[in-house]
């Protein structure tokens, strides 16, 4: 597949984000194409989870576009974001299904925000969407009774409610069993192959990336450090990505006569 | 020096930056209140319903109870005084006045803080933590329209409605003390109770129990947004919730106290 003759459907230009003073993230620049699954690959403290969240719009950039289906969506009327985000659904790390709300009625909350469709025709595409991510029967459970894999899966339904074109997901197979991560891995291709959704997803675990991904951006202290296929990463000699990619410790290094009397603080 | 200068400044700003956030915030409940139901944008009443369950009517036994037995004490506290003058018969002026016009309003909104403006805090804070208020905003549901505008308007109406109700019950109080223990004549009660109140103790206790519930839902719901770093984090806010919105209370209440004093 030639991905250049497409018009991407995410292109982030220097973007820059920052907590306060501290810059979180520095410089990025990436494309997402349609109907790929985009993985952003980092540790922890990588800024890979603010990068999600600044392409949602959870958070402003101090500066740096986001085009998202050619919109700017950092520089939108709220009416126009609107419609951008109706765009997009999102896959919470912790599912962040609203608890009061039974499964059914958290996948059904952006049809009746957003739509004015029937009661009945909106339970019946509630039933489609959780029949799609296998929880089917599971309507009238609350999260609270549902396990780890469960809430994930119904959180992908909630997200799939307004039919998105961009799905999001962060960590999607943190605290997972090896099982059930596979199933979600498996769902994540299946929702992209089936829909040609394209997909966004924030991970660290490289064996789901090595399932999910056609391309990977890996992210350093809060720069792209390497952008490709999987194959194209291991051609690289980045250390970091070399490092990631082959599973390696930081090394530890010989502890410094500095180091040593910070901790025991003996002058 | 300009070390205490520069914590005096930082602190100062940081007051500012907290009444600007409360200041947008009443802002968006505003406009998510009156302006957008009429723009076809959508308020939703059934939750407002189920708020004012939850804040008015699941407040009333305990208020009701509380508001008793602060009847019967300012009766009986009332005859210590006026027993030495021969005038038991003027407790029910002083239990029907101070109760329309300060300890009904004053006792309900506090009551009403401890139990739901706590409440408010925590559920907020909890949904926070959870990410539940992003996903909200991911979805492109506004977290003060869906959140905030019900519970506020909820709290407008509860807490005046649960006041009214604590005025009654406050004086059959009063009632039940000077008849049973100090002797006061039913009768001679019930006539000096109605010669007492003017329609201006009734409206001050209103205005000010209107302006109670504002503080608590604002207060709770200002907490819960600020809640951060997990349960501990709610559980810090929803503590101050509470603490703050007594606070406030007592000095709303002070400042509505000045202002029928004069008026």
């Amino acid at each position: 597949m030639s991905m250049d003759t497409v018009k991407p459907i995410i292109v982030v230009e220097d973007l820059q984000v920052a907590y306060g003073d501290r810059v979180v993230l520095d410089g990025i620049n990436l494309t997402v194409q349609p109907g790929e699954v985009f993985v952003i690959l980092g540790g922890s403290g990588s800024g890979k989870t603010t990068l999600l969240r600044t392409l949602v719009g959870l958070m402003s950039p101090r500066s740096g576009r986001i085009l998202i289906d050619d919109k700017d969506f950092t520089s939108l009327s709220s009416h126009e974001s609107m419609e951008v985000r109706r765009k997009m659904g999102m896959c919470f790390q912790g599912s962040a299904l609203l608890g009061s709300l039974s499964v059914a009625d958290n996948v059904a909350l952006p049809l009746r925000e957003h739509t004015k469709l029937e009661e009945s025709t909106i339970d019946i595409m509630t039933r489609i969407k959780l029949e799609l991510v296998g929880l089917g029967g599971f309507e009238d459970y609350l999260p609270s009774e549902l396990s780890g894999g469960m809430k994930k899966r119904a959180g992908i339904a909630r997200a799939m409610a307004m039919d998105p074109k961009i799905i999001f997901y962060d960590e999607p197979s943190a605290g997972l069993d090896p099982i059930v991560a596979a199933g979600l891995d498996e769902l994540i291709r299946t929702m992209q192959s089936t829909f040609n959704l394209t997909s966004v997803v924030v991970t660290h675990e490289m064996e789901s990336v090595r399932i999910i991904a056609d391309r990977v951006c890996v992210l350093y202290k809060g720069r792209v450090v390497g952008i490709g296929s999987l194959d194209e990463l291991e051609q690289m000699d980045h250390p970091y990505i070399q490092q990631f990619l082959a599973r390696r410790p930081d090394e530890l290094g010989i502890v410094d006569a500095d180091y040593a009397r910070s901790l025991t603080s003996i002058d | 020096m300009i070390e205490l200068v520069g914590r005096v400044g930082r602190w100062a700003l940081e007051q500012l930056k907290a009444a600007l956030q409360v200041s947008v915030l009443m802002v968006d409940t505003m406009v998510w209140l009156v302006i957008a139901p009429f723009k076809g944008m959508g308020f939703r009443w059934r939750n407002s319903v189920e708020s004012f369950v939850e804040f008015g009517v699941r407040s009333l036994p305990i208020v009701a109870m509380i508001s008793f037995l602060i009847g019967v004490i300012i009766a009986l506290q009332a005859s210590y005084t006026l027993a030495q003058w021969g005038a038991n018969r003027y407790i029910a002026d002083l239990v029907a006045v101070s109760a329309m016009r300060e300890l009904a309003p004053l006792m309900t909104a506090i009551l009403i803080a401890g139990r739901c403006g706590s409440a408010i805090t925590a559920e907020i804070g909890t949904m926070k933590v959870n990410e539940e208020i992003d996903a909200l905003e991911v979805m492109g549901v506004n977290p003060i329209k869906y959140l905030v505008a019900p519970k506020f308007l909820a709290m407008v109406t509860a807490v005046p409605s649960v006041t009214a109700l604590a005025m009654l019950v406050m004086i059959m109080g009063g009632w039940a003390s000077s008849v049973f223990v100090v002797g006061v004549d039913t009768e001679i009660y019930v006539t000096q109770t109605v010669g007492a109140i003017v329609e201006k103790d009734l409206l001050t206790g209103m205005v000010k129990s209107v302006f109670f519930g504002i503080a608590i839902c604002w207060v709770g719901v200002y907490r819960g947004f600020q809640v951060e770093g997990g349960a501990e984090g709610v559980g810090r806010q929803t503590t101050a919730s509470v603490v703050t919105s007594i606070f406030l209370i007592i000095i709303v209440d002070l400042i509505f106290t000045v202002l029928f004093y004069y008026v």
